[in-house]
């Protein structure tokens, strides 16, 4: 068994679509009827994601010790240092993570090359930097540079929230170079699932 | 009969009992689900619970070692009630040992020198019994009740049924089976035989499909085994999925009401989501959920889900059959 931890639920829906797409391009063998719901835990936030006390690690601390659980991945937003939060930015974002990982002390490989996924700034960010038709978003970048939108919410969830409600389910470039680090961990984690 | 208060088993170890040579388990609430694949030790861990919970002195120990060999067996063998016959069964289960938060008990079978005896301990109690002298008579404690996969035989569901009698809840129980075969008007015992009233007629419950029989051995024993304990193994054998709301209703609320520690085992993902749904309405957060498994090592373990994990887990749908 393995498990992925994530922030929220729109996390989870896009790791399940790139897990599927895995399926359809064949770089993983699973069944097309894996629930991967069921690998996938939501931690609610970042701040609870990095946090040891949870009492869903305590759950998943058990389910390692009793061998239930064997690998582990962790996915989250790096966000922004702007933001003043003692885990934002990539420096503080894997400072936190190694404490975590101190505090949590289970007895499985934790290898962050393998084991962890932080993504820049983040997932929507991404997301929208890897959507088919380039050109709109980069002038859909212009026009929110010209607006200033970063200065008001350092983050691009406006503009990702606005490509959501034109397309709700959008058609990410899941062949896109950038995914390939995560498509990497998320192949290694399923490895040999049945 | 059990103490009022405090009788629930809150944490096991068991040693040397069929697949369970040192295990350890803790955190059982009033009504405990087990679930894990097969042949993994659900049936043996109740098992193991039961002769704990049944060990009272030194006939009670016997029967309930008896007894869980001739459920086990009781479809392959043809039973002579001989002294020979319950020696046999008795001495298949030749070591035992658990310590709960009620009682530790252990039994074993020595052999030292040609001399066979049997050493029984419970609680503070120690005897050691020359096999040729031991009295194999049964001593079955009246609120502890295992019932196997099948349900009952016609003469335990007779017996279960006083139960209800005496409590003056017939119609509930008529009203239970009205909704799992709506042709089913009423259930009487009738010339010794359990038997239920469809279109005007008494037939004997054997006329009905297994889910009858396993149904009414549940809440018959629910009610005959009040502030003690109830195991019931794959619980949900022979029973629709869409009536098992219905049955954990009934397990929950009368549980509740009488005071009794229920453990069950399933290997069905709906009954697992029922109980999960069920236990949420009716916001009894005294449930747990036992998941049984083997480590890398091939160790049995085994983890107790208080409420909130159980919920939240079923809720993030992840695997909770087992490992």
């Amino acid at each position: 068994m393995v498990r992925v931890f994530v922030e929220g639920s729109d996390d989870e829906k896009f790791i399940i679509k790139l897990l599927q797409d895995l399926i359809k391009s064949k770089e993983l063998e699973l069944s097309k009827k894996i629930n991967f719901k069921s690998y996938i835990n939501i931690m609610g936030s970042k701040k609870n994601l990095l946090d040891d006390v949870q009492s869903k690690y305590k759950q998943v601390t058990k389910e390692i010790e009793l061998g239930e659980i064997k690998k582990v991945l962790f996915i989250f937003d790096c966000d922004f240092e702007l933001d003043d939060k003692k885990c934002n930015g990539m420096k503080n974002s894997n400072e936190c993570f190694d404490k975590l990982i101190n505090n949590l002390d289970w007895n499985i490989e934790i290898e962050k090359s393998k084991h962890l996924h932080i993504f820049n700034k983040n997932l929507d960010y991404f997301l929208v930097e890897t959507i088919n038709k380039k050109e709109c978003y980069e002038h859909f970048d212009r026009l929110t540079e010209c607006l200033d939108v970063e200065k008001v919410k350092p983050n691009k969830k406006p503009i990702a929230n606005l490509y959501r409600d034109l397309y709700p389910y959008p058609q990410f470039d899941f062949k896109d170079d950038r995914f390939r680090p995560l498509k990497d961990k998320l192949i290694d984690l399923f490895k040999g699932i049945k | 009969m059990q103490e009022k208060e405090n009788h629930f088993i809150k944490n096991i170890e068991i040693k040397n009992f069929k697949c369970f040579e040192d295990f350890k388990a803790e955190g059982f609430g009033r009504v405990n689900l087990i679930a894990g694949k097969n042949n993994v030790g659900k049936t043996a861990f109740m098992e193991a619970v039961y002769v704990n919970v049944h060990s009272q002195d030194v006939n009670s120990i016997f029967s309930v070692l008896y007894s869980i060999k001739f459920v086990r067996e009781q479809l392959n063998i043809l039973f002579n009630d001989t002294t020979n016959d319950k020696m046999k069964f008795f001495e298949n289960t030749n070591n035992y040992f658990s310590d709960s938060n009620i009682r530790k008990v252990s039994f074993e079978v020595s052999k030292i020198d040609g001399k066979k005896s049997y050493i029984f301990e419970w609680g503070d109690e120690k005897r050691e019994i020359n096999a040729r002298d031991f009295s194999y008579d049964f001593n079955y404690l009246p609120n502890i009740d295992f019932i196997d996969n099948f349900g009952f035989a016609d003469m335990h569901i007779i017996e279960a049924y006083s139960s209800i009698q005496r409590k003056d809840e017939e119609f509930y129980l008529n009203n239970l089976l009205k909704k799992f075969d709506t042709r089913i008007d009423a259930f009487k015992i009738i010339d010794e035989k359990p038997q239920c009233k469809v279109n005007g007629e008494y037939l004997e419950i054997i006329e009905f499909g297994d889910g009858i029989r396993h149904l009414l051995s549940i809440v018959t024993s629910l009610y005959k085994c009040e502030n003690g304990y109830l195991f019931i193994d794959e619980m949900d054998n022979g029973i629709h999925y869409t009536m098992l709301d219905e049955l954990w209703k009934i397990i929950l609320e009368v549980s509740k009401k009488l005071n009794v520690q229920v453990f069950a085992t399933t290997h069905s993902k709906e009954c697992i989501e029922s109980y999960a749904r069920v236990a949420e309405e009716l916001e009894d957060k005294e449930i747990t959920f036992f998941k049984l498994g083997k480590n890398q090592e091939g160790e049995l373990k085994g983890m107790v889900y208080p409420y909130d994990w159980f919920i939240d887990s079923v809720e993030q749908e992840q695997e909770m059959r087992g490992w």
